[in-house]
């Protein structure tokens, strides 16, 4: 077969895929007889009710010495880890507000952290393109560091996202701007698989995000800058179960749904969207009514569930921080615009294992935890 | 996993000294009994009563988790937080077979004199139970325990009722419980330091319980000053105001003891808190502090963003011994920077009064950066003779002569001094002792005159115009002045003009950011940037690490596989195409199939199965593993004289990159095991480490600029920071750029040997380097991040470029397709007279301009701002060098002129470069 000859039936075959795309949107248009918010508006549901009292910012965690870029929950106590281009990490008792460990890091340069499950190693990464691990039981050195216990190298690209597996200590999942997501074995240090790369179904640019489901911990999902999610089995590299397509900007967050059915997304367009893992219908979207003329939009630069999944927080690029109706896609509250919030860009967001509290980080240096304050009644 | 048990004296436990909670609340007193739904935004951790969304369900392990957490502190909490250094007492299970019983004593002995105890004094407080029984006695102190984590934090959960009080009545219990999540947590999560503190604390309490009464207060207070650096920040203000003062008086602390751990005596050495004045010892300073990364220098946690105290002004930046044992030199000279520099250690100018009004920041930096500042200047109420330049608190006589005429506070009173003498200078009535130095220097002053001073010392009568005389002209004045202690104009004052021009003027040192001025070197693959990178480091003496080496080791080995796969691929080539050609010529040669390319069947075996490999697309997951192996093999193949005829022929091969051949020629030094790569290897090879990550370099460029004096000098040898930023992922959605927002420039890269270079694209497009370096600069220039940064360009590999302009013109690149050289016609000699020295422009310089006008007219339509471009050539190590020092003289050049406005233009030329670059580069400008 000559050269011109396979061209041709490439163009072809892709001309196919693409129609067949078409019709799979036309299909699912169909098919979809009314939304979440139709439905929950006919079940009589209103979005939930918040006074701008209701939700305080309860700590400030003040440390840093430079933007923070990723923050980190434990599961089981209120620990929080931040990593911040100051070139630390550092380990917060959000109960008290002390700082436990402060991590100097030999590249400054940080862009994700994580604990892992039980709560005593911490892994980062960044743009030196490889994965950090540290061990918070290890002896210190002599000018008071935490010496890096294990280093994951293999990534071709900064490291943007990672997440341990919440019921395997060993594993962690990483993105990287190398277009690919990798399984470590942590113990290790070595590669277990590598999920896109030179496999056709993967991400065909940065990938950003990484989220791993809490009711399967073989599933977890990635965000992308081509605009798509991918859904990946842990346990099958060469191939994506699924690619979800709908945002037209860089896929910065996506986070699972707690019932791990369902994950959700933010995106530079500005907009959240949710989508169905087993259908792989688009459930909702949550966008801001901004009007066009306006070029500066802001971008979704982190979400967060709420522990019954009602409410989604997500931070923007602006220094807003929505809380969403997930139901009704309606905004009920904006902590950006609440007193004592953030001055800068809200990086990241989390949320307390039991659901408690919401942590945020910003580029103005601080974390601050957010909870409830009012005498609020069950809704 | 270890118990450890949290004892406390167990007299606490029913009367707190703040008695706001007598005994243990039941969890979640609040709410609903039935096990609370903390669905959403739930928890009795946050000081708030729970609440639940209406279709959600609470999972019943949360449920169980919040009873134990709740019943958790009525016996011990596990503790898994960081391993323990020494060994903790361990709780052996009783045999009640072994429990010693008291024999009854015989009733047959008369009357014995029995010993007896004397009754102790009535406690207090009830005495734990089971104290006295010794195998018993480990449980009973653990029951004793129960009520350490909340009876610990009792004496801070007044104010804290205080203050969620207003929002929850119920948050009062609420806030219990999370006191003791809190109090958990602090036990097991501390750094191994401070949690070595507390749980000894707790092994001695143990044993000393009983007879050291007198002792709990003591120890009480411990824990709670530790508890108060958290509890603090439980108001939502960082600002936490006089509070640290006061909650430090409050407390007992033995004497030189650290306020941490309650150790220690007053010739430990200790390090004390600038805002509160706190002292802590060597092992809990840096936990009491913020873990070594103290924002705003030596201050507790809780003080951070409290003014310091003043009588800690001097002690600012001073490092001390206990921090140069704990901190390297690089952190504490960070550290002092931070502490000097940092907004809330500075003095606030609204507590300097001058004349009645507060200053505010200009006039405080006008105060502070003037020529003759104010010695030791605090807060307070001061009165400042604007003509003459005295200076004084208010009140009180003259203090000091500072610069005149500074336009700072409000009008001079006439009272300002108090003085009673009538005299007036200036419309200040002076003090007594101010009119004898006037008598003494000759100055009459009779009449109660009023004289007008000026800061030379001349004086005249109010409402004349003739100057009577000098006060400071007499020499014996110069001896008489001290000995009534009045100030004496010091020589600098002299110069007093136009003083509130203080752009002139040197800042004051925290104004003066001396921190690293970071430089980002930006390009893509195969643009020069990392040459460039790793010729500044081993100009400025910074050797590559032993890891560095190491990685560069295996990336060169590793790319001779490579390159010898690219060989032997051309060996296939040559020899196909010689036997095609034999086989046109068969009907009269046949002499087999043996060439010059044709391979031993030895090695023929291995080349196979090398371009198998990379034709698989393995060859990353074997070689930088495996390269030693073959390394034999790798030798002989090098010396296979099939091997060596294609090489001969390396000229016809596109793909062989010319400088690969400086590798290949030496394929037997690199091969060996022991093989280290020599500086020069170093620089020619690709990268800096095998995951094309960042890598960043610190250089101190000395100042060579002849034009500047020696003052300003002292002030340009400042320390820079070269990051090399990542090779890939520069597009246009790049995610980190933002990370460089703090970089003082933007240096890029982009090799002139593009311009007529092609790759192929995924889409298999043919694109034009160039072209493509182009949209790269683009992107990165008009990044929002960069908006207001210069832009350093170099365009690298000037000679390759030079050997390539003979072969190919310029013009074949598309965009430079309006290049049409000029060729002079003048005899060079001429030139060299007429223009003082500069020679005629070789082709290649012409064609630099050119591409550099291009770029400039591009970034100036992009930014509106001018760009600076410069040519390099990565392998020699001086162009490196120059390139670094244009860099350096940008970034002095445009602080100059960003704060001299307008003035610095007739000191320097207004072109920043003095080198040779000025003739390359500005030409175009």
């Amino acid at each position: 077969m000559s050269f011109p000859e396979l061209k041709e039936r490439h163009a072809a075959a892709t001309a196919t895929v693409n129609s067949l795309r078409e019709r799979l949107k036309q299909r699912r248009q169909q098919l979809l007889d009314t939304d979440v918010a139709n439905y929950t508006r006919t079940q009589g549901r209103t979005a939930v009710n918040f006074s701008s009292t209701d939700l305080v910012c309860c700590r400030t965690l003040q440390g840093h010495t430079g933007k923070v870029y990723s923050l980190d929950w434990t599961s089981e106590r209120n620990r929080i880890v931040s990593a911040s281009q100051d070139g630390r990490l550092i380990i917060w008792n959000a109960l008290t507000s002390q700082k436990t460990h402060a991590i100097k890091l030999p590249c400054a340069w940080v862009m994700t952290c994580a604990f892992a499950p039980n709560g005593h190693s911490i892994s980062c990464g960044g743009l030196d393109s490889a994965c950090s691990i540290f061990n918070l039981n290890s002896q210190v050195d002599r000018d008071g560091n935490i010496p890096v216990s294990q280093v994951l190298m293999g990534h071709k690209g900064y490291v943007s996202s990672c997440q341990y597996f919440p019921d395997r200590e060993s594993h962690l999942v990483t993105s990287s701007g190398d277009q690919t997501c990798v399984l470590w074995d942590v113990t290790t240090g070595q590669r277990i698989s590598i999920f896109g790369g030179e496999f056709p179904s993967g991400h065909t640019s940065d990938v950003l995000s990484v989220s791993v489901s809490s009711s399967n911990s073989n599933m977890f999902v990635s965000g992308s800058c081509d605009a798509t999610a991918r859904l990946w089995d842990a346990r099958i590299a060469s191939r994506a179960i699924r690619t979800y397509n709908g945002h037209q900007g860089d896929v910065n967050t996506v986070k699972f749904f707690p019932d791990g059915q369902r994950f959700g997304t933010g995106s530079d367009d500005g907009m959240c969207r949710l989508f169905d893992m087993r259908t792989g219908h688009l459930l909702q979207v949550y966008a801001q009514q901004h009007n066009n003329n306006e070029p500066d939009f802001p971008m979704v630069t982190s979400i967060a569930f709420s522990i019954s999944g009602r409410l989604l927080f997500a931070g923007y690029s602006n220094g807003d921080c929505y809380v969403w109706d997930t139901l009704l896609a309606e905004v009920v509250l904006n902590l950006g615009k609440l007193q004592s919030s953030h001055e800068g860009r809200i990086s990241c967001l989390g949320l307390s294992d039991d659901g408690s509290a919401l942590c945020t980080g910003s580029w103005d240096k601080n974390l601050k935890i957010w909870a409830f304050g009012g005498l609020r009644k069950v809704i | 996993m270890t118990w450890i048990g949290l004892p406390a004296p167990p007299s606490q436990l029913n009367s707190s000294p703040v008695g706001v909670f007598p005994s243990l609340p039941p969890s979640h007193s609040g709410v609903p009994s039935t096990s609370p739904p903390r669905s959403l935004l739930v928890g009795p951790g946050w000081g708030g009563p729970p609440f639940a969304a209406s279709h959600s369900c609470l999972p019943s392990s949360a449920e169980t988790e919040a009873e134990v957490e709740a019943s958790g502190y009525s016996f011990a909490a596990v503790y898994d937080g960081p391993p323990l250094p020494y060994s903790l007492p361990r709780a052996l299970p009783i045999d009640v077979e072994c429990i010693p019983f008291a024999a009854l004593a015989p009733v047959t002995a008369g009357p014995v004199s029995l010993p007896v105890v004397d009754p102790l004094p009535a406690p207090k407080k009830p005495t734990p139970i089971l104290s006295s029984a010794s195998p018993t006695s480990v449980i009973g102190n653990h029951a004793a325990v129960a009520a350490a984590p909340d009876s610990d934090t009792l004496g801070s959960d007044g104010s804290r009722e205080i203050l969620s009080s207003e929002t929850a009545d119920v948050s009062g219990t609420v806030g219990f419980s999370d006191e003791l999540g809190g109090a958990h947590d602090r036990l097991s999560t501390e750094s191994p330091l401070s949690s070595h503190a507390s749980t000894f604390r707790s092994c001695a309490s143990e044993i000393e319980e009983d007879d050291e009464s007198s002792d709990t207060p003591d120890r009480r207070a411990t824990i709670v000053t530790f508890q108060e650096s958290g509890q603090s920040n439980y108001s939502t203000s960082p600002a936490v105001g006089a509070t640290p003062v006061a909650n430090s008086e409050g407390l007992r602390i033995k004497k030189g003891a650290c306020y941490c751990c309650l150790r220690g005596n007053r010739f430990t050495e200790k390090e004390s808190c600038l805002a509160c004045g706190a002292k802590y010892c060597g092992r809990c300073v840096l936990t009491a502090m913020g873990m070594g990364s103290m924002p705003e220098g030596r201050k507790c946690i809780s003080c951070i963003g409290s003014p310091i105290l003043e009588s800690n002004r001097e002690r600012l930046g001073k490092s001390s011994r206990l921090l140069k044992r704990l901190l390297s030199d690089l952190e504490i000279e960070l550290l002092m920077e931070a502490e000097k520099n940092c907004e809330s250690n500075q003095l606030r100018p609204e507590d300097i009064r001058v004349n009645g009004k507060s200053l505010n920041l200009e006039e405080m930096f006008l105060l502070q950066s003037c020529p003759c500042p104010p010695p030791k200047l605090k807060p307070g109420y001061y009165w400042y003779d604007k003509l003459s330049g005295y200076w004084g608190k208010e009140g009180h006589k003259p203090n000091s002569i500072i610069t005149a005429h500074l336009n700072v506070g409000g009008h001079l009173k006439v009272n300002a001094s108090k003085g009673n003498t009538g005299i007036q200078i200036n419309g200040r009535e002076i003090t007594k002792v101010e009119m004898k130095m006037l008598k003494l220097s000759g100055v009459p002053c009779a009449g109660n005159p009023h004289y007008w001073l000026s800061a030379d010392g001349t004086y005249m009568e109010e409402g004349q115009k003739n100057v009577k005389g000098k006060i400071w002209g007499k020499r014996h004045m110069k001896l008489l002045f001290p000995l009534l202690s009045l100030p004496f104009p010091s020589k600098n004052s002299k110069c007093c003009e136009e003083v509130n021009n203080f752009m002139k003027r040197p800042l004051p040192d925290n104004l003066n950011k001396k921190a690293i001025q970071k430089l980002l070197l930006i390009g893509s693959d195969g643009s020069g940037a990392t040459t460039v990178f790793k010729q500044a480091k081993l100009f400025y003496g910074l050797s590559f690490s032993e890891k560095e080496c190491q990685d560069i080791k295996i990336m060169i080995q590793t790319s001779i596989y490579r390159d010898l796969a690219l060989l032997l691929e051309c060996r296939e080539w040559f020899e196909e195409e010689i036997l095609t050609e034999r086989r046109g010529n068969m009907q009269f040669d046949s002499s087999g199939d043996e060439t010059d390319f044709s391979l031993v069947p030895q090695l023929k075996s291995f080349a196979d199965w090398l371009l198998k490999v990379i034709a698989s697309g393995k060859f990353e997951a074997i070689f930088p593993a495996s390269s030693r192996e073959y390394a034999t093999l790798v030798r002989e193949l090098w010396k296979d004289s099939a091997i060596q005829a294609t090489y001969k022929r390396r000229s016809e091969l596109q793909l062989l990159p010319a400088i690969r051949s400086y590798f290949l020629e030496r394929v037997i030094d690199i091969s060996r095991d022991n093989y280290e790569p020599s500086n020069v290897d170093i620089i020619n090879a690709d990268g800096i480490n095998c995951s094309n990550g960042i890598a960043s370099t610190e250089l101190q460029l000395p100042c060579t600029g002849s034009s500047i004096d020696d003052h300003e000098q002292l002030q340009t040898i400042s320390r820079y920071q070269l990051i090399r930023g990542p090779y890939k992922g520069t597009g246009e959605n790049c995610k980190w750029l933002d990370m460089f927002e703090d970089a003082r420039m933007v240096i890029f890269c982009i090799a002139l040997t593009d311009y007529d270079e092609y790759y192929k694209d995924t889409s298999d497009a043919v694109i034009n380097k160039m072209i493509e370096s182009r949209r790269l600069f683009e992107s990165i220039v008009s990044h929002p991040t960069f908006e207001e940064k210069d832009f350093l360009l170099i365009l690298s590999k000037f000679d390759l470029f030079e050997q390539k302009l003979d072969i190919t013109p310029l013009s074949s690149c598309e965009w430079f397709d309006n290049f049409h050289p000029l060729v002079s016609r003048c005899p060079p000699q001429r030139n060299n007279t007429s223009c003082s020295g500069t020679r005629e422009a070789t082709k290649a310089e012409q064609a630099f301009h050119y591409v550099a006008k291009e770029f400039k007219t591009l970034f100036q339509s992009i930014t509106g701002r001018k760009l600076y471009v410069t040519h390099a050539n990565g392998l020699d190590s001086d162009s490196v060098n120059a390139t670094l020092q244009y860099a350096r003289e940008i970034i002095y050049w445009t602080e100059e002129w960003s704060l001299g406005g307008g003035n610095v233009e007739s000191m320097y030329s207004t072109e920043p470069s003095s080198t040779s670059h000025s003739l390359l580069t500005e030409k175009n400008a």
